[in-house]
């Protein structure tokens, strides 16, 4: 497989590609299975905008129309076109990051060579992920003997794989033109995003309904080709685009000087070179930052930190008033749900307020917004240090181990508190601008104990790469442990002889106790700080006693 | 502290170091003074590095212990660290930080360190501390691994691999500082797999291979003995026969009018040689490589339970080894 530059890249990416388009199947067979056994007429009653903005469509109607809607035509977009976009970024930007791209063309290639051979891999992977989801597609009513008849599961895969691909062209030409990763796939992710809001929000402005389609994501959703199968104009709008941004890429990547592996300019770096901000810049950026271990570690995943913040923040706030949108019909029918489609999502009583918080903010948004930050700090505050070699120079000075671990422990414990404030004033903001009647103790209890739920988890990543100096094992054993603690909170209830184990799950501790309805359950809160001070107690010996990696 | 000024700067005693079934150091009896830059001479892969790391307790030893300017290097690691300085191989610093953020970041883990001593050293070296340390290049990059590592007046300085990416200029610079440091009676511990690095710096010479500590001599006994490779140009052909007779000769090779041997004997036997019955036009001598000194001297010195190798010229001078 390191054949060529062609076959690297395909060897260095398929499987990730292989296994998100598999995982959008199985959801979508998931999906398929739950909503078998009940009526789902009661989503069509839901807005159009909400309709839209989850990609369910009216027009295919019933199950198909919520499966595939909701699966493929939103989320399986987006993974594709996601990875499509981290590879484009990554073709010629990327290699330039990494400082591989002089040694690369110290081979006999020309840069046209590389950028054909990345593009290439790029197209092919994407046609991987898209037959892998079409077979899905077409297997899944089959698996489940599920009518699924007038869905056109081809021409969706055709449509989602050319929209993949533009969308990997244009963080390919972006990168090729800066040679700036970060740039390439954040611009084309901005990009795509701005134009799914603009092709499932404007048409329903009658005003604005044209500009939607110079909406890129319009060409490929617009004509809604799973009950109308390919349009023709469209796909070749998808298409002649791509091949646009090809010629602009390779126009883009014969003409620059080509960069050395740089560190990032951020924008705190650029205060700090203007005169106006300057001094202040530079008391947070400079001798703040370094003024200690906890402050250093603290400012050195400020980037995902704010991101995931400012998502909860959001997304905190957005479910307080949504809730009175909401047509009857849809808290009626979810009182008919079954008891294993309530499990999965938190066990809530929906018809409150406080359940439908807890639904759909408490028990999954909030976790995983907090582990993906806490995991990933966790993780990488010593065995970061150590895949960096820098541990090694820190070390050098007068300070011992155990202190270099507990000041990173602190600043993990700064990383959790900042996603909680955020959360609650969100959250807050949300309720009170609702008029949810939630009470503000409650809401604070409850985001209290998620923030100590995902403390916890970030000790378990924390401990995990104390312990064996590797990052990516401990961003592992952290997930794992949250999606086991969430399934044994959720489901095992629903087995009368196992219930009493959901006891033992952190996720018990956090929502078990019923923070938004209930009162502060003290009890839970401190097994959740006890969770966290013996982790990072235990992780202690095991980081003094081993040999450090460098 | 229990030093005085006679206690060593570094004092192993049979230190030993396995990964799994590797002995990447065996039984390490070493000792360097205070006041000497002592040079740590060896091949890649050698046990260089795991014997810095070991003393530095970022990994421990199998068996033996070792003591840094009295203190024992596990139990009282912290306390060392407040008195010396260190430039790992290979340098790695946070990309995002400037050279000055991140001397500072090590000034105040270290409590604080005289400002005027670091503007000093960034100057003497030429250092932009300035710029982000992921923009540097490796040389530039390395000064700021320099300035960290002397910057709080150490009693010793490890140093491992330190001219990495340095220009000439900036070489002779840090040459300079060491014979300093030393001269205030600070220990210098240069790791190096360059023979004339070491031998332009040091005081005296411990000679590492497979993990073991062959040799620890004067670097005038190093250099006296070091082989090189010398080319006589002749106005005619010769035979080498006769130059193959002189003592300290081997692997002659006559290519028309050119001798091309290795040497290690006296330079002036040689000139009479090639002077006596012919017109010399011209001569070159160039250091041999590393290697092929530790070929030439250390065959088999590294075999703990092997007889003394033949090919070592002087075993009776030797105190270390088999």
């Amino acid at each position: 497989m390191l054949a060529s530059i062609f076959t690297k890249s395909l060897r260095d990416r398929w499987v990730g590609e292989v296994v998100g388009a598999a995982s959008i199947a199985l959801l979508l067979v998931f999906t398929m299975a739950i909503y078998a056994d009940i009526d789902t007429s009661f989503y069509y009653e839901l807005p159009a905008a909400v309709l839209d903005a989850v990609g369910i469509n009216p027009d295919l109607g019933g199950l198909s129309g919520i499966a595939y809607g909701s699966i493929y035509n939103l989320m399986g977009a987006l993974v594709v076109a996601g990875i499509a976009i981290s590879i484009g970024a990554s073709s010629v930007a990327g290699e330039e990051r990494d400082g591989t791209l002089g040694v690369l063309l110290g081979n006999p290639r020309s840069r046209t060579d590389v950028l054909a051979a990345k593009v290439g891999a790029m197209v092919l992977l994407t046609v991987l992920g898209t037959a892998v989801l079409w077979a899905g597609g077409e297997l899944a009513p089959v698996v489940l003997g599920v009518d699924a008849s007038g869905v056109r599961v081809g021409a969706l895969a055709v449509h989602l794989g050319a929209n993949a691909v533009f969308w990997g062209m244009v963080a390919t030409a972006i990168g090729a033109w800066t040679g700036n990763r970060t740039a390439a796939s954040g611009g084309a992710a901005a990009a795509m995003v701005g134009s799914y809001l603009a092709a499932t929000l404007l048409p329903l402005f009658p005003a604005a309904a044209g500009v939607a389609q110079v909406a890129p994501w319009y060409w490929f959703s617009g004509s809604t080709p799973e009950a109308n199968g390919i349009h023709v104009g469209h796909l070749a709008l998808l298409v002649g685009g791509a091949v646009v941004l090809g010629v602009v890429a390779w126009v883009g990547v014969n003409r620059r000087d080509l960069r050395d592996q740089q560190g990032r300019v951020t924008f705190l770096d650029r205060l700090r070179t203007h005169p106006l901000t300057q001094r202040y810049a530079d008391r947070v950026a400079g001798s703040t930052r370094v003024s200690s271990i906890t402050a250093k570690a603290t400012s050195d995943q400020q980037g995902l930190l704010v991101i995931v913040a400012g998502i909860l923040f959001m997304l905190s706030l957005y479910y307080g008033p949504i809730y009175n949108l909401l047509p009857p019909a849809f808290t009626e029918a979810l009182a008919g749900f079954p008891d294993t489609l309530m499990a999965m999502i938190g066990q809530a009583d929906m018809s409150t307020a406080a359940g439908w918080l807890q639904a759909e903010l408490f028990s999954l948004t909030i976790p995983i917004g907090m582990v993906t930050v806490l995991a990933s700090v966790g993780a990488k505050s010593l065995a970061g240090e150590e895949a960096a070699r820098t541990m090694e120079v820190l070390l050098a000075n007068p300070v011992a181990r155990r202190h270099v671990l507990l000041a990173k422990a602190g600043a993990l414990v700064v990383y959790a508190v900042v996603l909680g404030v955020a959360t609650f004033v969100g959250v807050t903001i949300g309720v009170l601008v609702g008029g949810l009647g939630v009470p503000v103790a409650n809401l604070a209890a409850a985001t209290a104990l998620g923030t100590l739920l995902g403390l916890g988890l970030g000790a378990v990543a924390f401990v995990v790469g104390a312990a064996t100096g590797r990052s990516r094992p401990a961003i592992v054993a952290a997930t794992g442990v949250a999606v086991l603690s969430y399934f044994a909170w959720s489901f095992l209830p629903l087995s009368p002889s196992l219930a009493g184990w959901a006891n033992l799950s952190p996720f018990d501790w956090y929502l078990g106790g019923d923070p938004l309805a209930a009162s502060m359950p003290w009890g839970d809160a401190a097994l959740l700080v006890g969770l966290t001070v013996v982790l990072v107690a235990v992780a202690i010996p095991l980081f003094e006693r081993r040999d450090l990696r460098g | 502290m229990t030093t005085t000024p006679d206690t060593p700067a570094i004092h192993t005693r049979g230190l030993t170091k396995h990964y799994d079934e590797v002995e990447a150091l065996v039984d390490l009896d070493l000792e360097v003074r205070r006041g000497e830059v002592f040079g740590f001479l060896g091949p890649n892969g050698a046990g260089k590095t795991t014997t810095i790391r070991t003393l530095l307790d970022l990994i421990r030893p199998t068996s033996g212990t070792a003591t840094i300017l009295g203190l024992d290097t596990h139990a009282d690691a912290v306390e060392i660290r407040r008195h010396i300085g260190y430039l790992p191989s290979d340098l790695s610093l946070y990309p995002t930080l400037t050279g000055r953020d991140t001397i500072t970041y090590f000034a105040n883990l270290r409590g604080g360190v005289e400002w005027s001593h670091v503007e000093e050293l960034a100057t003497r070296f030429g250092a932009d501390l300035d710029r982000k340390v992921g923009e540097l290049s490796s040389g530039n990059r390395q000064k700021v691994g320099l300035i960290q590592a002397f910057m709080n007046r150490p009693g010793l300085i490890i140093m491992d691999e330190p001219s990495n990416g340095l220009d000439p200029l900036v070489q002779q610079e840090f040459q300079d500082l060491m014979r300093e440091t030393a001269a205030t009676g600070a220990a210098v511990f240069l790791s190096s797999h360059t023979l004339s690095e070491v031998q332009r710096a040091a005081d005296r010479v411990g000679i590492i291979r497979d993990g073991h500590l062959v040799d620890v001599e004067g670097v005038h006994d190093l250099r006296s003995k070091a082989i090189r490779r010398i080319e006589l140009v002749f106005d005619a052909p010769v035979g080498g026969d006769e130059f193959a007779a002189v003592d300290g000769v081997r692997d002659v090779e006559v290519r028309d009018r050119s001798v091309l041997l290795n040497f290690d004997g006296h330079m002036e036997e040689l000139l009479a040689a090639a002077t006596g019955h012919h017109h010399l036009v011209d001569i070159t001598s160039e250091e041999a490589d590393l290697e092929e000194i530790f070929l030439a001297y250390y065959r088999d010195a590294d075999r703990p339970d092997g007889a003394p190798g033949g090919a070592r010229p002087d075993d009776a001078r030797r105190g270390v080894g088999a």
